[in-house]
């Protein structure tokens, strides 16, 4: 039955194809790139879905970017030092996660935020000041982050889940493998003396307002 | 005839994974009126299947409402089909679903007001050149239809409307025409272009297609400056541009999305300027200044990457000479 779909998908997509790029001038082209059979989102609906799931990836990609120079910060300053071959393997991580939202956003024609020449430095300052106070600073940081982007994560699954999971399901897949590598950052972040920072407590939550912020922001630019 | 009957399995298929789609209240939602629309003709082929007429009848009315839509004609079924999709597909808040009748041209047709409208703004484009971008060429275009003029008033815009129907009409037809490139490519028929040379030829064809209407060209691009109608013109510029982008390659996910896309409208825009004033044989100047401006932008790019590098290696030099002076200075020693 799978297949029966996809085939007829598949001839839907060479028979409807050229006259849907004819009529869609308003409703755009992505229609006829995710008509491929295998894609992670479906091809949307209507112009409220696409800008729904195109919202979605657009953050997401932006929360990977920052995580991506906040990682490099980090090794910026403690590259050399003991923790170094530890944050060195969450940075490439972190790199797998980019590459895949930014193959995804290449893909669906995805605008990418307009703001990620400030996610660029601001994560780079993020990542380096908050290791400048040592290993336990750069693992609070990491907590903080990590546990930001997993909530984040977390209410996007809630809401594709409400919508519709089975017409999402690639999605929630990568959403929930990503959300998954996230709270295992956030767990080596504790395990290695995170919490004995002084002054952990306000570190963290003056992080997570921040990251707050930036993805409220990165929604709507 | 094999076409169709796919059709009818793809239909089904559909039916099995859409069938509880509300009627969406917005009224730009053409991707899920076009799926309904496809379900609807579907249906009744199935139905006309059951009552064993033949399904030969449709493709003369469907062709009606297609011509409305593009001047090109596509000779193949798989058009037909998607023409048979388009023109369900404009059906916005009306309750009243467009179900033609398939005995013919004969039988009574109900059509959407959006239908309508753009077969009203598409016979007034030939009144153009006559009576510029006005109601006068509206109402001569409603005439030829059969309609009396008294019909402009379905359209609150006016000229607006005649502009931007035919600018969304002459972006579709570039599309068009690079989805068919882009294939060509694919299916190794043909060499691929180089981004500069890609995108001079599709900025040149897409202003040839004003080529007709040059005269009041001025007058067009005054009317899409007013106010009320800088939103609408912004966002056919804007897909225009991120159309000629993508088929030109670019799959770019940070800063370069924005100032490659930056730098073609302003392409675009400057040499829409050019042409309105340009009185050489086949606009060749305009032609010439759309060649230095993508070489300029081309340039700039490559100077950029130089910038870069150079950047790079002056801060490694200077890396190397602060280490230097610490070694020179003691500082590096360990005590």
């Amino acid at each position: 039955m799978q297949r029966a779909v996809r085939t007829a998908s598949l001839d839907w997509s060479r028979l409807v194809g050229p006259a849907l790029t004819r009529q869609c001038s308003k409703c755009r082209a992505p229609l006829l790139v995710s008509a491929r059979p295998y894609s992670v989102i479906p091809p949307p609906r209507d112009a409220e879905e696409r800008d729904m799931l195109h919202r979605v990836l657009r953050v997401d990609h932006a929360g990977e970017y920052g995580a991506n120079r906040i990682y490099a910060g980090q090794m910026a300053v403690l590259g050399r030092s003991r923790t170094g071959p530890l944050i060195q393997e969450m940075w490439d991580q972190e790199k797998k996660h980019l590459a895949k939202f930014d193959e995804i956003l290449a893909e669906n024609r995805v605008r990418p935020t307009a703001l990620l020449p400030l996610w660029n430095v601001a994560g780079f300052v993020l990542g380096a000041s908050t290791a400048l106070l040592g290993k336990e600073g750069a693992m609070a940081c990491t907590v903080a982050v990590e546990e930001s982007i997993a909530e984040h994560y977390n209410s996007q699954i809630r809401a594709l889940m409400e919508e519709d999971p089975e017409r999402y399901t690639e999605l929630l897949k990568v959403i929930k493998e990503f959300r998954d590598d996230e709270l295992e950052h956030h767990d080596t972040g504790l395990e290695h003396d995170a919490e004995s920072l002084p002054g952990f407590w306000l570190l963290k939550n003056a992080i997570q307002l921040g990251c707050k912020a930036a993805i409220y922001v990165s929604q709507r630019v | 005839m094999a076409a169709l009957l796919r059709a009818v399995r793809v239909g089904r298929a559909l039916r099995g994974l859409g069938g509880a789609v509300a009627i969406p209240p917005a009224t730009h939602l053409q991707c899920s009126s076009l799926r309904r629309g496809f379900q609807s003709s579907l249906l009744r082929l199935q139905d006309e299947s059951k009552s064993d007429r033949p399904p030969a009848p449709s493709s003369t009315t469907y062709h009606e409402h297609y011509q409305a839509h593009s001047s090109e004609q596509d000779p193949t079924a798989a058009s037909q089909e998607g023409s048979a999709a388009e023109p369900e597909a404009e059906e916005a808040s009306r309750s009243n679903t467009s179900y033609q009748d398939q005995s013919g041209e004969q039988g009574e047709e109900y059509e959407t007001e959006d239908q309508l409208q753009a077969r009203i703004l598409t016979a007034a484009l030939e009144f153009v050149p006559l009576h510029g971008w006005s109601m006068e060429a509206i109402a001569s275009g409603a005439e030829t239809l059969g309609l009396s003029s008294a019909s402009t008033g379905m359209f609150h815009n006016g000229s607006g409307d005649l502009v931007l129907h035919f600018i969304a009409q002459c972006n579709s037809q570039l599309t068009e025409i690079l989805a068919e490139q882009h294939k060509q490519v694919q299916l190794g028929h043909a060499e691929a272009k180089k981004t500069a040379d890609f995108l001079r030829d599709a900025v040149e064809t897409r202003l040839r297609m004003h080529i007709p209407y040059i005269e009041t060209w001025p007058q067009a691009m005054s009317i899409l400056l007013l106010p009320h109608n800088i939103p609408d013109s912004l966002k056919h510029l804007s897909t225009l541009v991120d159309d000629i982008w993508y088929y030109a390659g670019d799959r770019s996910t940070d800063m370069n999305w924005y100032t490659k896309r930056a730098a073609l409208t302003g392409i675009y825009n400057t040499t829409e300027l050019v042409m309105v004033q340009d009185s050489s044989q086949d606009f060749q100047e305009t032609w010439n200044f759309l060649d230095n401006r993508i070489q300029d932008v081309v340039n700039m790019a490559s100077t950029a990457k130089q910038v870069q590098s150079t950047g790079e290696a002056v801060v490694q030099g200077l890396m190397g000479a602060a280490v230097t002076l610490k070694n020179l200075t003691g500082m590096n020693q360990r005590r």
